[in-house]
């Protein structure tokens, strides 16, 4: 313990700063003793705690390097950036003081300006040097934070960045992540929707070979009709996102050429994390209609009446990461083999209980509460299971990681 | 926007039981704000739930219902326990429930639930949605998962502008209601209410990672029946006490009064035994 306190000490005498044997060693006992953490962790956050106190950043944070927009592929990074502010949004909370777009030659990134950081304003069409910005990350998309210890220095060079919000980009249907995008799509009408708004035009799906999305035609963008099954490349769109789920929009700026040729759509695959908290009605021992293969509702097909239908083993069910919630359906072939249950086997428990019902509670046992990882296409809301697996068991290593990211917060 | 075509299922947040049993402050939210609004238990660290999901070691059950089953029990992660309730409305979830061993681990879906006392304590109680037993493998990815939004939340909290010190409650209310919150809303929302401890919440963390770790290097492939042994001994000793106070009906022996409003913190320590109050169908 007292080779702790010295090695801690030494550190603080090099930043001049002054603190009681007693108060080192109360704390460092208090993490270690009372919350069992690792010395090595307890020194360093012992030595952050008041290096904190005294208003100086640890380490870790201190320094900062110069990097490019594109080159941000990780959270937590201290870094300074070159920008031109690119766009300005509308703050969604008064902690936030300003939010927009920032970029480079590399490409483009949100930004926070935290209130309490009492930072100058961005201006629009300007570029800046900012320097101690912290990066984030959220379902993927990275950001920067503008926080208290951050700088803010005005450039006199026009740092070159593409505009924001015109320029659209050639995009593929499986890439479009973010709202607010604008996008040129090559793709063809797979389905028209009925339209139950009349500011809409027409709505329905539209795909490429890596997936499917929805599109809005409003009325006031005055645009051709598209014709299902016909395609087209699409000019100038922005995207949406309602609940995680992502839609194009056409309007008055866009632009619709047909095409000559076919557009194949295909898809690719999605992935997913999270425990399973939900299996749905309409899950475990089916039966479908033999022309349409649609599962049927006692034993009564939607389009074709009552029918003799076959047997069938799936699973709907919802996986939950503490964000966001994913319907997944799994099929036959994989439910067998996750459940370790035969579509015989799970007829012969049917008749036994005279219910149905049981395979699905067997399959509830099986399954909910547990942490699963799956990749397959997306369609419409659900995530179609090609693979499935049960996260790996928690290592010592991974309690670390997070125990020292803990300590930062 | 929550309303439309009533589809959108509420995410499942991830708290620990501690923070979750120093919750007290619920209300509806949605685009129309009804009976129908769905309704939220916003945590000190700003987790706004509708619905949670826990994993932790079930250590008692009791059926404390009169003529209809009712089935509560208690559920304890690394931080404290939460008291899960599951009636005729839950079937499956009560059935499992009462078919289960205690000691065992489970993980359980479930809807908060804040009721209050009749001298004026705040009780947090889970509604279960389903109860499914597991093993220690997932709780153990639970602790890690629980950890990780805890602090993305506290992260939130880190970069609120201090709350004004007068009138906590009105400011609360007043933050318009959108049902597309967001994490940093839900964090000044939080804030405002709680004026949260940051460090208190993170504390509470590193004790959750740190006891992990040491469950991890006692070994993984333990037989079952040791897992009791990994609890802490406390819960052992609480279940045995408090199935007594539990029993009987009235005895808040010796327990001051305790006379907080609502916007004041209830202290951890000693919600234990107030939990045990024979809150019956009412929750």
């Amino acid at each position: 313990m007292k080779e702790l306190v010295d090695q801690i000490q030494a550190r603080l005498r090099d930043q001049k700063i002054t603190v009681e044997d007693v108060d080192i060693e109360s704390r460092l006992k208090k993490l270690i003793t009372d919350f069992r953490v690792p010395e090595g962790e307890a020194r360093r956050s012992v030595l952050n705690y008041f290096l904190k106190e005294h208003g100086i950043m640890p380490q870790a944070r201190a320094s900062s390097e110069k990097v490019k927009v594109g080159e941000i592929k990780e959270t937590g990074r201290w870094v300074d950036l070159e920008v031109k502010v690119l766009d300005l949004w509308e703050p969604a909370s008064a902690a936030i003081s300003q939010t927009g777009l920032v970029g480079d030659s590399t490409g483009s990134m949100k930004f926070v300006k935290w209130a309490k950081s009492e930072l100058p304003n961005l201006e629009l069409g300007k570029s800046y040097l900012l320097k101690g910005v912290v990066t984030d990350e959220f379902q993927g998309r990275y950001s920067v934070k503008l926080n208290r210890t951050s700088q803010i220095e005005p450039l006199d060079t026009d740092v070159e960045a593409k505009p924001a919000s015109k320029a659209a980009r050639p995009t593929k249907v499986v890439d479009i992540n973010e709202p607010g995008q604008w996008v040129d799509l090559t793709v063809k009408v797979s389905q028209l929707w009925e339209i139950n708004s009349e500011s809409i035009s027409q709505s329905g799906l539209i795909g490429d070979e890596t997936g499917t999305i929805k599109f809005v035609k409003w009325v006031k963008a005055d645009l051709p009709d598209l014709v299902e099954g016909k395609s087209y490349s699409l000019k100038n769109l922005v995207t949406d996102e309602f609940q995680g789920r992502f839609s194009v929009k056409l309007n008055r700026t866009s632009q619709i050429e047909p095409l000559d040729i076919d557009i194949e759509i295909g898809s690719v695959a999605a992935e997913f994390s999270g425990a399973l908290v939900d299996v749905q009605k309409g899950s475990g021992l089916i039966k479908r209609c033999p022309i349409c293969k649609r599962s049927l509702t006692k034993g009564v097909c939607s389009d074709h009446g009552k029918v003799d239908g076959t047997y069938d083993l799936r699973i709907k069910a919802v996986l939950d990461d503490g964000h966001r919630v994913q319907d997944v359906l799994i099929n036959r072939e994989t439910t067998e083999r996750l459940v370790d249950l035969t579509l015989d086997e799970a007829k012969q428990m049917a008749m036994e209980a005279l219910d149905h019902e049981i395979v699905r509670s067997v399959i509830e046992g099986k399954l909910v509460g547990r942490y699963y990882s799956i990749t397959g296409p997306r369609v419409d809301r659900y995530l179609l299971v090609e693979s499935i697996s049960e996260l790996a068991p928690v290592l010592t290593s991974d309690v670390d990681e997070l125990l020292a990211a803990t300590e930062v917060v | 926007m929550a309303g439309m075509a009533g589809f959108s299922r509420e995410v499942a947040k991830r708290v620990f039981a501690e923070e979750l049993k120093s919750s007290n402050y619920s209300f509806r939210d949605g685009q129309e704000q009804n009976q129908y609004a769905p309704s939220y238990l916003l945590t000190p660290t700003g987790a706004k739930c509708n619905r949670v999901f826990v994993v932790g070691t079930l250590t008692e059950k009791d059926d404390i219902g009169g003529d209809t089953e009712y089935w509560r029990g208690r559920v304890v992660d690394p931080t404290g326990s939460i008291l899960i309730y599951a009636g005729q409305y839950q079937p499956e979830a009560a059935q499992l429930l009462a078919s289960m061993d205690a000691p065992s681990f489970v993980a359980v879906v479930g809807k908060p639930n804040l009721y209050q006392t009749d001298d004026g304590n705040i009780i947090i109680s889970l509604r279960a949605e389903s109860i499914q037993k597991v093993d220690e493998a997932t709780r153990n990815q639970w602790i890690m998962d629980t950890a990780r939004r805890t602090l993305e939340r506290l992260r939130e909290l880190a970069n609120v502008k201090p709350a004004a010190l007068s009138g906590d409650f009105a400011t609360a209310d007043n933050v318009p209601a959108t049902a597309a919150s967001n994490p940093a809303q839900d964090a000044e929302r939080a804030v405002q209410h709680y004026h949260t401890d940051i460090d208190h919440f993170r504390q509470m963390v590193l004790r959750a990672l740190t006891s992990l770790k040491s469950d991890l290097s006692k070994g993984i492939s333990e037989p079952e029946i040791t897992s009791t042994e990994k609890n802490p001994v406390r819960s052992e000793e609480k279940s045995a006490a408090e199935r007594v106070s539990g029993e009987v009906p009235a005895p808040r022996k010796s327990k001051p009064k305790k006379s907080e409003s609502l916007s004041a913190w209830p202290e951890s320590e000693s919600d234990d035994e107030v939990e045990t109050i024979n809150i019956g169908k009412k929750s």
